[in-house]
């Protein structure tokens, strides 16, 4: 199992888990088991990892994820580029990216 | 576990709750997706008879369910209990099941447990429920059965639990207490609470039938136990005895203020959670079939309901003085069953005090030390 993210892969969401935003919350639901570590255990994401995980459609790499975003978000290319590795690393370990 | 994007978070502690527990939101559902049951409890309020024709035609279909499942995800709803009848009675339970995790909605599951096969624990265990339910009815095969009046039930239980328990998938035990299974009840709560890792509990109150069937409703009130037995059990109970003491105050919803007001609803229904009947009539409880408080989601919507309908039927007030006197200023109010759902059941309307209920709630009251209640 991949645990680390790549810029040169192309990463697509897993059907394991519905994102879903509530009351301005955006949260990802685990579908299956193995996904999370507690057996209620639900996942929220901050408005970055929102913007990330919506472009995370498996026809772009990360690379081109991180210049998409580059064009909606302030800060540096860099700083973007490095949220976008750790979210989708955090993603791989638990199986919510494919 | 928390870093800067994603953040975990068990249910209970979920934002999200936390934002809208001053709010009217629809957060959960009760969905009685058949009101047919294998079993033909003699204490049931609601069950019909498996073969029945009827009810099956009546049962909405998968595409409806879907339909209705997309509805509530569109108005935010987190959380589904699948209850019946017996919901494994339905061959498409499976279907309904995924089809209901897959729309984003965590899913519980309150079943007998007869009726649970391999196939059941392989898609649970792939597919976890965020938990089951198991309705129980006694220790033994005699008293399991006297109560369920199905021949080979208990057996079937076993089974089913058993092939549960194998694959780890988290069951806790409800039994409702009656006169014919009342003396099991603390072998139960030991024999339950050993295999489960949540809980067992016990319900002493026994609802009217939902259909007003004058034979089935006479056979409900020779079984339900007296006051006194009622506050006896709770009193044996450790469990339940600390539960009633420490969030009886917690029974009637903050948001409102339960005396100097006319309001007939002070519970949480319809605040949080509403309750879909197998036909797609929706209720704001399991109990509440007044006809002028239920709702054809077929001829409407979810949205119609939880926006238009059941803040109307929320906004009923009362102007019996018989109840406005002796229930809306009881000082034991917390301890009692009343509520308009069951009164109505009991009585006809949806606002008269229930002689059965305050006799227990100063049974109660008595139990736990609160002395003499002045009425």
């Amino acid at each position: 199992m991949e645990k680390k993210a790549h810029l040169d892969r192309v990463y697509k969401v897993s059907d394991d888990v519905v994102a879903r935003e509530i009351q301005g919350e955006f949260i990802l639901i685990p579908v299956t088991s193995g996904i999370a570590d507690m057996e209620d255990e639900i996942f929220a994401l901050n408005e970055t990892g929102k913007a990330i995980w919506h472009r995370l459609d498996g026809t772009r790499t990360l690379k081109e994820v991180v210049e998409d975003l580059s064009l909606e978000f302030s800060g540096s290319t860099e700083n973007i580029r490095n949220d976008a590795l750790g979210l989708v690393g955090e993603l791989l370990k638990r199986k919510m990216v494919v | 576990m928390r870093n800067r994007f994603i953040e975990s978070t068990s249910l209970a502690n979920l934002k999200i709750l936390q934002k809208i527990s001053q709010k009217r939101k629809l957060v959960s559902f009760y969905w009685e997706i058949t009101a047919r049951c294998n079993n033909r409890c003699r204490h049931c309020y609601n069950a019909l008879t498996a073969g029945d024709k009827l009810a099956q035609k009546k049962e909405l279909t998968l595409g409806q369910i879907k339909d209705i499942a997309h509805q509530s995800v569109g108005l935010g709803a987190l959380w589904c209990s699948l209850t019946g009848g017996e919901p494994l009675l339905r061959e498409d339970f499976l279907d309904i099941y995924l089809s209901l995790k897959k729309a984003g909605l965590l899913v519980s599951i309150f079943t007998n447990a007869t009726l649970i096969t391999k196939e059941h624990v392989r898609v649970f265990k792939k597919y976890p429920p965020r938990d089951m339910e198991v309705t129980v009815y006694g220790v033994t095969r005699e008293t399991y059965e006297r109560v369920s009046r199905n021949p080979g039930s208990f057996s079937s239980f076993k089974r089913g639990v058993a092939l549960l328990r194998k694959e780890n998938i988290p069951i806790r035990f409800k039994a409702m207490a009656l006169h014919s299974n009342s003396h099991e009840l603390p072998a139960m709560a030991q024999a339950y609470r050993k295999i489960t890792k949540d809980y067992f509990r016990f319900d002493p109150f026994l609802c009217l039938r939902i259909d007003g069937n004058p034979g089935k409703n006479n056979q409900i009130k020779s079984e339900r136990l007296l006051p006194a037995e009622i506050a006896s059990l709770e009193r044996n109970d450790p469990e339940r005895f600390t539960a009633l003491k420490n969030n009886c105050s917690n029974l009637i919803n903050d948001l409102l203020s339960y005396s100097n007001c006319r309001y007939i609803f002070q519970c949480g229904a319809g605040i949080s959670s509403v309750y879909i009947g197998y036909d797609g009539r929706l209720r704001l409880c399991s109990a509440l079939s007044q006809p002028d408080c239920v709702y054809d989601l077929a001829g409407g919507s979810l949205s119609d309901a939880w926006e238009n309908f059941i803040p109307k039927i929320r906004s009923m007030t009362s102007a019996n003085k018989d109840f406005l006197k002796k229930c809306k200023t009881c000082s034991i109010i917390n301890l009692c069953m009343w509520c308009p759902a069951h009164t109505y059941l009991e009585t006809g309307a949806l606002d008269k005090p229930v002689e059965y209920f305050c006799a227990v709630a100063h049974a109660r009251a008595q139990m736990l030390g609160w002395g003499r209640i002045n009425e």
